[in-house]
């Protein structure tokens, strides 16, 4: 089974993604997606590490393509995905290059995205619906949401399942729960 | 009519085309405070009333000229109270607009990441 997820931030989509990798059952790989910038994404990354304690998972790190997961993992086993937008931001704006924008690498990232979608037998994509707001951004900002909107689309047209969460409540829009 | 609605990027005008089989002479993708009715689908709703001091008005001035015609609208209600208050009079007036429209309409699809999810 194939998952796409979405919805606003702090809604509970990190923690249904969880609760369906349990649910699948067998082998359980959480995909660590963000890059620490500093003292606040490290304490945002240990509170998500204690959050998944004793749910089994192990924790493959992959900050750009997503297809180097299976280097080491079983592709066989169930793969959680949190976030897909940190990966394409990663891969748009590169640390090593100064943030500078690279269109082609967020397009190398939402390729691989998709490819490993179709290979892994389960798989959860988590990603955040920022698409709802009356702001004029700049154009590297519009350029990022619609790097995540194209590939958000591409996801939820290849997995089985598509679900946004709000309050916590998983709206249906494609697909079964189980 | 059909009110499409959904965030940005979402395919609305993707869904549109294959839904209603528009090709690209059916579309006005709006720029300003005119709109062509004349066409069979109207894009980009909220540009327009960015444009217009009264596009609730203007619609229904227009009224018989979309009763058959698909309008698509952009969802830009769900972030923060906008600082500057020409960005809040325009989340208002789109808001107010869409919910004109979405009383008159026969169908209300909204559009979440290419799929659609039907409200009315």
């Amino acid at each position: 089974m194939t998952y796409f997820i979405s919805g606003g931030a702090k809604n509970g989509k990190s923690k249904l993604a969880q609760e369906l990798a349990v649910a699948l059952g067998g082998k359980r790989y959480y995909v660590a997606t963000m890059i620490s910038t500093g003292k606040e994404d490290d304490e945002r990354i240990r509170r998500h590490i204690a959050d998944r304690e004793g749910l089994g998972f192990e924790t493959v790190e992959c900050f750009r393509n997503i297809m180097d997961c299976l280097g080491t993992a079983d592709k066989d086993g169930v793969f959680l995905v949190d976030s897909v937008t940190a990966l394409i931001q990663n891969s748009l704006f590169p640390m090593e290059k100064n943030y500078e924008m690279d269109l082609e690498a967020a397009h190398r990232c939402a390729d691989a995205l998709v490819s490993f979608a179709g290979i892994v037998q389960h798989g959860i994509f988590v990603s955040d619906y920022i698409y709802a707001d009356a702001e004029r951004y700049s154009e590297s900002t519009e350029m990022y949401r619609k790097c995540l909107a194209d590939i958000d689309r591409r996801l939820a047209q290849a997995c089985d399942t598509v679900i946004e969460v709000s309050a916590g409540q998983a709206i249906i829009h494609k697909g079964e729960l189980l | 009519m059909v009110l499409i609605i959904g965030g940005a990027y979402q395919g609305k005008l993707d869904y549109a085309r294959a839904a209603f089989r528009l090709c690209d002479e059916d579309i006005f993708t709006c720029t300003g405070g005119e709109i062509d009715f004349s066409r069979r689908c109207i894009h980009r709703i909220e540009e327009f009333v960015f444009s217009c001091p009264d596009a609730l008005g203007y619609f229904k001035a227009h009224r018989e000229e979309w009763e058959d015609s698909i309008l698509i609208c952009r969802d830009i209600f769900c972030g923060v109270v906008p600082m500057g208050e020409e960005n809040r009079a325009w989340r208002r007036d789109t808001g107010r607009l869409c919910q004109y429209l979405a009383g008159e309409a026969a169908q209300v699809s909204r559009i979440f990441c290419g799929l659609e999810q039907r409200s009315k």
